[in-house]
């Protein structure tokens, strides 16, 4: 048994395919964040339809390490599309403690589940983190996009917003986590994938 | 296919190796898209944004090229006729020429990576570089998946448009369930297959994989590296306070 307790090949493959889907969708919703009411939203909406390929890949996690890994991938490939250094963190953490959390029900309670996926999605703050460590300097690199997306930026994203998306990814992600797992029984289940 | 003969091999090899290409990325990523660096970096910035167009061209990837020419022409289009539109409509000119002018040069970079690198030569770079397995194989999953996953969901966007649910449509609701489920589940299952024939293979076995593509750096990789290494340097000494030009 100790043999199965070790990521192995299928495993990572696992993260690979799921993380692909996480992605892709992640992506077609993050080029909404170009229009600046959008861009707080994307802790909305991310979280929300992330939750449906990830509560699948939940379904598939049955050792040590695997969200940990899917969390990480996700930072390498937010430095690889320009989102600088900072999600690579938050990933680390969050992916951490999404780990835990599951790792506390044996991988195999749904509440937990549930709960890990909504620690999980706060890596995305991450990608507003830059955003709110250096105010002034943010704004200044997107000088060219014009001054009025810079106003409607600035009007969205006081510095008091950070705590708030930082929860409201919790809990959209407690939210998307709800609709994947509703969605699963509904479809996945039906379709012999879970 | 040939893909044994040694000949064969050298005529697949691409223009500049996996590692080099990684570099290049990340070198856009933080300088162009991420927008490191401040007024002197700005003409650096030009010619690494003209970089993937090039190194499209050196790869004959001929329709890749004139798209991404078409999409950077419409970009500034949009731009420069900015001004001269009403209200609302300029702010739109602006949003679209934007995300157009600044997104391009990564998605014709990351297009250009995906276009001609097969994933044993990107598995064997990873190797080179020590990465992990746990980094190596599932990147080489997601690389080879990202294709497939557009195809499907383009497909299933067709097919969902004929039954009038899309974005806009009498069905816009049932969008997100109807059209991510089946994406999903026709991706799984591809996964799954892709999974069993790169499992036989030997993806993930405790061995170490031969690999039969060679890679390594000539001279073109070194131009390239020394150009990345010179950019950082550059904003480094930025960073510093000192003036280059």
């Amino acid at each position: 048994m100790n043999e199965d307790k070790k990521l192995n090949g299928r495993d990572l493959i696992n993260i690979g395919i799921y993380g692909a889907i996480y992605f892709v969708i992640l992506f077609a919703v993050a080029m909404l964040g170009m229009i600046p009411i959008f861009l707080p939203l994307l802790s909305v909406f991310v979280p929300i339809l992330g939750g449906i390929p990830f509560m699948l890949f939940l379904t598939r996690v049955k050792n040590p390490g695997m969200i940990f890994v899917f969390a990480m991938i996700m930072g390498i490939l937010m430095l690889l599309t320009g989102m600088g250094p900072w999600p690579l963190l938050t990933c680390a953490a969050a992916g951490l403690l999404a780990e835990l959390v599951l790792k506390s029900g044996d991988y195999r309670d749904a509440k937990k589940a549930v709960l890990s996926y909504g620690l999980f999605s706060m890596w995305i703050f991450g990608n507003y983190l830059p955003l709110f460590t250096d105010y002034e300097g943010y704004f200044a690199q997107r000088a060219d996009y014009g001054q009025a997306y810079i106003d409607a930026v600035q009007k969205l994203m006081p510095l008091w917003m950070a705590p708030v998306l930082l929860i409201a990814c919790f809990v959209c992600g407690i939210i998307g986590g709800l609709l994947g797992r509703a969605l699963l029984k509904k479809h996945f289940e039906k379709a012999g994938l879970v | 296919m040939e893909y044994s003969s040694k000949q064969s091999q050298e005529k697949r090899r691409g223009f500049i190796d996996p590692r080099t290409k990684l570099a290049l990325i990340l070198i856009l990523a933080l300088f162009v898209m991420g927008g490191l660096g401040g007024e002197q970096m700005q003409p650096l910035k030009m010619i690494l944004s003209a970089l993937p167009f090039a190194l499209l061209l050196a790869e004959k990837q001929w329709t890749r090229f004139f798209r991404g020419v078409c999409i950077l022409v419409c970009g500034y289009a949009l731009l420069w006729i900015m001004p001269y539109l009403p209200a609302v409509l300029s702010y739109f000119a602006l949003f679209c020429g934007g995300i157009l002018t600044r997104f391009v040069v990564t998605i014709m970079m990351g297009e250009y990576v995906i276009a001609t690198t097969s994933v044993s030569e990107f598995i064997s770079a990873m190797e080179k570089l020590c990465m992990p397995q746990q980094v190596t194989i599932p990147l080489s999953v997601m690389f080879r998946l990202f294709p497939t996953i557009g195809a499907e969901w383009k497909s299933i966007r067709r097919a969902m448009r004929m039954r009038g649910i899309h974005l806009g449509g009498a069905k816009a609701g049932q969008v997100v369930e109807y059209q991510m489920v089946p994406m999903m589940t026709s991706s799984v299952r591809i996964g799954e297959e892709l999974s069993a024939s790169a499992l036989t293979r030997g993806l993930g076995a405790p061995v170490k994989r031969t690999n039969i593509c060679r890679i390594g750096f000539r001279a073109q990789d070194y131009l390239m590296l020394v150009g990345c290494l010179f950019v950082v340097c550059a904003w480094i000494l930025e960073m510093c306070g000192v003036r280059l030009w």
